[in-house]
């Protein structure tokens, strides 16, 4: 699925860690989701939504 | 939990249970081929290895459970490659000692052949998914 993580991340300047600590999960997991090889479980997709305050599908693009 | 303290949990109880278990099973060997002790004590014996494996198998579960979801998947999926690969190994050779006259393979190296492909198959996976 793609999605607007990377983009959003480094808005704010954080790194792939810096991110995963405030989600609670690994930098790997970050990287994975951002490359798209990885859809996150949806309680992981409301967190990541809430941290950067959009909606889950303006982060989320499942149509393509 | 980070992934550094998961990893740091699981090894601290599956280093010693595979050494006491290689240690105690090469021992009770022994002890069988010197014929020293009844057979019944050896049976009991068989208790501290099988312990080691079932630490050993608790410890790999704790860690799947202590990892994040997309950590846990990859350690899910080369687990369930190692036990089809080890399902597939008895039931291909079962049957060619049971229709053919093939050497005996001792259901003893199931484990090992479990771990090692679990192994590699967690690796390559992992690889391929971009985690080192």
């Amino acid at each position: 699925m793609k999605n607007r993580l990377r983009a959003l991340r480094t808005e704010r300047g954080w790194s792939q860690s810096v991110l995963g600590d405030q989600l609670d999960v690994s930098r790997q997991t970050i990287n994975a989701i951002e490359a798209g090889r990885y859809d996150p479980s949806l309680p992981l997709a409301f967190k990541i939504a809430r941290l950067f305050g959009h909606p889950i599908e303006d982060i989320f693009d499942d149509q393509n | 939990m980070s992934t550094e303290q998961a990893n740091a949990r699981f090894f601290k109880v599956f280093v010693p249970a595979m050494v006491i278990y290689v240690a105690t099973t090469a021992g009770i060997a022994s002890l069988s081929d010197r014929h020293t002790l009844p057979p019944y004590v050896l049976y009991g014996l068989t208790l501290v290895p099988i312990g080691a494996v079932f630490a050993a198998f608790w410890a790999q579960w704790r860690f799947a459970m202590e990892l994040d979801e997309f950590l846990r998947l990859i350690q899910i999926k080369g687990t369930l490659i190692g036990v089809a690969c080890v399902m597939i190994i008895a039931s291909g050779w079962g049957q060619l000692e049971r229709l053919a006259d093939v050497p005996r393979l001792p259901v003893f190296w199931l484990l090992p052949i479990f771990w090692a492909i679990q192994g590699l198959a967690t690796t390559f996976i992992s690889k391929r998914e971009g985690v080192f």
